[in-house]
């Protein structure tokens, strides 16, 4: 059962067969949930809002058609939901004005960071909760859950060029921090 | 010869560029070891992020959502749609009856057809016809049958307004409003 595609599911829980769903959030509930701690910056607003996700997406089912791939269209009801999320937090205005031609720096933050190569993986995760939501959205879409740019710029509803642009700003910002640490001396 | 800018880098690691720009990356790369120093953390960036763990929810995530979902149901329950089915064959039914009836009625009140009577009698004739029935259907005990049968409707039209703005309201508490 756990190896049926997305679409055999939902035509399956579309017949009466409610518990089958139980895949699909399985299939997705880290990856969404990872995306929204990176948005909503608390554990406890992203597995809140995740959970309204799902039984949002289970409701509407019935007007998923199949044209594209399910997970873009469950990102795109995450993304919205988290947007709704952040609008009532008064963060909305803050977050749209962060528009992609925005520049953004984290060296700021991290001036004389010490970071070693077996801390790399840990030192990522909070500099990428650090990124702008916009950035670390993209990042997350392209590196967890392993979305192609042309998805990503559907969900976020923004040209392919912009993702493009978003994601580079996104490497080149962790880059420069990383060569600005001792790391850089192991990478020479 | 293409300039090595950070956007270059970026589509060199990608596998955007075409075979020649990607020759001339790689010439650069092997002679400026600047360029080599920023690429190679472009890359370490790039496999670290490849290799990030994903968050995880709590364990009883699944559950709690399956256990939301309940016995709640998006489609229409079968039993409600063999009940409207009815209601629509009760009022076809019901008009075929009417229908029928001030037929009969029509025929009944007219005089046998003479050699005589001519498309302007005829007519006259059936529309006395159908104003007599009318007048019966409105009057005393026909009023009263009427009034039920409209009554009927009206009840049931009412209960299943009513359901309508109950569904309409539980869908939006579930967030149904995409």
């Amino acid at each position: 059962m756990k190896n049926l595609s997305d679409q055999e599911i939902i035509d399956s829980v579309l017949k009466g067969n409610e518990s089958d769903y139980s895949i699909i959030v399985d299939r997705y509930k880290d990856k969404a949930f990872s995306m929204l701690k990176r948005m909503l910056k608390s554990d406890f607003d992203a597995e809140e809002v995740l959970q309204d996700c799902f039984l949002k997406a289970y409701y509407s089912l019935k007007s998923f058609k199949g044209e594209a791939k399910f997970s873009t269209w469950f990102y795109k009801i995450v993304y919205n939901t988290a947007l709704t999320k952040l609008s009532s937090k008064k963060r909305k205005i803050e977050l749209e004005m962060s528009s992609v031609e925005d520049h953004f720096s984290l060296k700021s933050d991290y001036d004389s960071v010490d970071v070693e190569k077996k801390d790399l993986s840990k030192f990522m995760h909070e500099i990428i909760n650090k990124l702008p939501e916009r950035y670390s959205v993209v990042v997350s879409l392209f590196y967890l859950n392993e979305m192609s740019v042309e998805e990503i710029s559907e969900v976020l509803q923004i040209s392919v060029s912009n993702v493009k642009v978003m994601l580079y700003r996104a490497r080149n910002s962790l880059r420069d921090l990383i060569l600005s640490s001792k790391l850089a001396k192991e990478i020479i | 010869m293409i300039k090595i800018t950070d956007d270059i880098l970026n589509k060199y690691l990608d596998g955007e560029l075409n075979p020649e720009e990607s020759k001339q990356v790689r010439t650069e790369l092997q002679t400026s070891r600047d360029l080599q120093k920023k690429f190679n953390t472009l890359k370490l960036v790039h496999e670290t992020l490849l290799n990030l763990a994903e968050d995880e929810v709590s364990a009883d995530f699944t559950s709690n959502i399956m256990s939301k979902i309940g016995h709640k149901k998006f489609v229409v329950p079968r039993q409600q749609k063999y009940f409207i089915f009815s209601i629509a064959a009760f009022i076809t039914i019901l008009c075929l009856v009417i229908f029928g009836f001030s037929i009969s009625a029509i025929i009944s009140t007219s005089s046998p057809p003479s050699e005589s009577l001519n498309v302007v009698d005829t007519v006259t004739v059936l529309s006395s016809g159908l104003i007599d029935f009318i007048k019966h259907l409105f009057s005393g005990k026909g009023l009263s049958i009427l009034g039920s049968v409209f009554s009927l409707v009206i009840i049931i039209s009412g209960y299943f307004f009513f359901e309508m703005q109950k569904r309409a309201k539980a869908d939006l508490g579930n967030g149904h409003h995409l």
